[in-house]
């Protein structure tokens, strides 16, 4: 699309490029995270102090497991969105920017599969992983 | 700090001693300085819309931190036993109130915001009014979440 053209829906101007799928991505994705935040709360609350075979009992839910995937992984969208705009705001060389927006991108892609990686195990009650973390 | 001057005398005396109040375009002309944030009076809606951002930071933290637990409880009791440790300690502990006030403001900054962009609450006075709501919400979750976990005996210290 030229840059010349003007786009207006109903008399309001609105943004050629992608700045509106963006806009609407935000949005939806916050909708989601309401309810998700509300049970994210409440989970930390039943896992708190409940202890190692407390959050092993509580992951053996299929319900607590694909919520907890769902809410990660809405999450991590967000979070990516929202990241990139705070630098967008205040990086402005094109190179310093690009760059950091690419490295939040691949963090949040390493999260969203470690994660899912990781409920997945717990969820299955997979034996745990190699021993020597932290010991 | 001299006195400030009135916009007009600005301009009919361009020579005068007007630091950081006025500046000289290139064409010559004397206009005032835009407002920057150091010389604003801080307005509620400022305070809570730049908070959401602050708090969203913070909850990136916050998202490394589950990530780590998570990991933590794959790798099984003794990885487990480590994490709970750190995290039950006083530092800890203060880390994970700070992510919970964070979480409820930029929840409660976020809604605020679905219904400004629905349209709604836009006058100065609403504005203001779910301003304020929203950090008072996000301090009355974590005072009550809190004081409910150590009450409850959930969490020790």
């Amino acid at each position: 699309m030229s840059l010349q053209t003007k786009s207006y829906i109903k008399g309001v101007k609105v943004s050629e490029r992608h700045g509106a799928g963006e806009w609407l991505q935000e949005r939806l994705s916050s909708l989601i995270l309401v309810p998700l935040t509300v049970w994210g709360l409440w989970s930390g609350w039943v896992l708190s102090g409940a202890g190692y075979d407390g959050a092993l009992a509580w992951f053996r839910s299929p319900v607590n497991a694909i919520l907890l995937a769902t809410t990660l992984l809405v999450t991590l969208w967000h979070m990516n969105m929202g990241l990139k705009v705070i630098v967008d705001d205040y990086i402005h060389k094109p190179m310093s920017r690009n760059a950091l927006v690419g490295l939040i991108g691949l963090l949040c892609v390493v999260l969203a599969a470690a994660g899912v990686f990781f409920i997945v195990r717990l969820a299955l009650g997979s034996a745990p992983l190699p021993a020597g973390f932290g010991a | 700090m001299s006195t400030s001057p009135l916009p007009g005398d600005a301009s009919n005396d361009p020579s005068d001693h007007q630091t950081g109040r006025f500046v000289r375009q290139p064409n010559g002309r004397v206009r005032p300085l835009s407002p920057h944030l150091q010389v604003w009076r801080w307005h509620v809606t400022m305070l809570a819309s730049i908070l959401v951002r602050v708090t969203g930071g913070a909850l990136a933290v916050g998202v490394l931190l589950v990530a780590i637990w998570l990991m933590a409880l794959a790798f099984g009791p003794d990885a487990y036993a480590v994490f709970t440790g750190w995290m039950g300690s006083p530092l800890g502990l203060l880390v994970w109130i700070g992510l919970t006030a964070a979480l409820a403001y930029h929840f409660a900054g976020g809604v605020r915001h679905l219904i400004w962009d629905a349209g709604e609450g836009l006058t100065p006075k609403s504005a203001n009014l779910l301003s304020t709501a929203s950090i008072a919400f996000a301090v009355v979750v974590t005072v009550a979440f809190w004081a409910g976990l150590f009450m409850t005996g959930r969490v020790v210290l």
